[in-house]
């Protein structure tokens, strides 16, 4: 068991036992988590906050039905992504987020280009609701796609199907934008 | 470039939350714990306790024995106004039987004033 883990399970058995600090130590450990994937589900800030808040009250009223870390990890994914879904199909459509209004990207790769990650940040964002959900927990959280399955609650083929549609789009959307910036450029 | 994988991992990396969640997670929480209390509440906490408990119960003890006298008073009174009625329909019934017959003894002693 890793330290992590050890830290997690006691945080848990102290949460159910009414210690509020303990829930505190949770949130902290998997706020970067769950807001992340509302982030990129939406591209909005504050829409992501809001789901975000509302996926941890939901936590701390299910606590005595989470098990073990890994429970809560499947858990809070499993309520992050039904959240945002639900929030698109209920709510007003998307508003267009600008460059300048998104977050700046996190702990980006050496030799990731942060232009290209924005870019690509607000297409992941514009895909249908349900395979956006497939992209960011296959690259954000680097699920395999069984995982990605048992979250989403639908067959492993139909995550296959969705994965690879999405990142078609993904290409052709992503050659054209950097096409029409080429011929701007140059 | 990268290949597009590469590219959509850094892209999509973990994001923290602005300054303060957590902060603002813990508020809206306190919050939901500490609702009003509504009168469900109330009476729950009051029959909480024993001593009150118990008189609680003789209350409403006394509230159904009340409530029974009431009712047993109510049903005492209709049936004396019936039996009044009754007694009102059987005197009119009988002053007009009264009445009828006097009229037949007069009509009688003026026929026959002579013998």
């Amino acid at each position: 068991m890793t330290a992590a883990t050890q830290r997690m399970e006691e945080a848990l058995s102290r949460t159910a036992q009414g210690d509020r600090s303990a829930f505190e130590a949770i949130v902290r450990e998997h706020q970067a988590m769950v807001f992340g994937m509302a982030y990129h589900f939406f591209h909005d800030a504050s829409r992501a906050e809001d789901v975000s808040q509302e996926v941890f009250l939901r936590l701390y009223q299910n606590l005595r039905s989470i098990q073990s870390p890994v429970h809560l990890m499947l858990w809070l994914r499993k309520v992050t992504s039904r959240c945002c879904i639900d929030v698109v199909r209920k709510g007003p459509p998307d508003r267009e987020i600008s460059l300048e209004e998104s977050l700046e990207p996190a702990q980006a790769a050496r030799d990731a280009d942060p232009l290209l990650s924005r870019r690509l940040q607000r297409l992941v964002a514009s895909l249908p609701e349900n395979a956006r959900m497939v992209i960011i927990l296959r690259y954000q959280e680097e699920l395999e796609l069984a995982e990605i399955a048992q979250i989403l609650e639908i067959p492993i083929n139909t995550v296959k199907s969705r994965l690879q549609r999405a990142l078609e789009t993904l290409r052709e959307k992503l050659a054209a934008v950097l096409e029409i910036n080429f011929h701007e450029t140059s | 470039m990268r290949p597009l994988d590469e590219e959509l991992r850094s892209a999509l990396r973990r994001q923290e939350p602005p300054a303060g969640f957590v902060e603002r997670v813990m508020a809206r929480l306190a919050a939901q714990a500490a609702p009003r209390a509504g009168w469900a509440q109330v009476a729950r906490a009051f029959l909480g306790w024993p001593r009150l408990r118990w008189a609680a119960v003789g209350a409403v003890a006394c509230l159904v024995m009340a409530i029974g006298v009431v009712q047993y008073q109510r049903g005492q009174r209709a049936q004396g106004e019936m039996a009044k009625a009754q007694l009102k329909q059987a005197l009119h019934i009988a002053s007009s039987k009264l009445n009828q017959a006097r009229k037949r003894v007069q009509e009688i002693d003026r026929r026959s004033p002579q013998s």
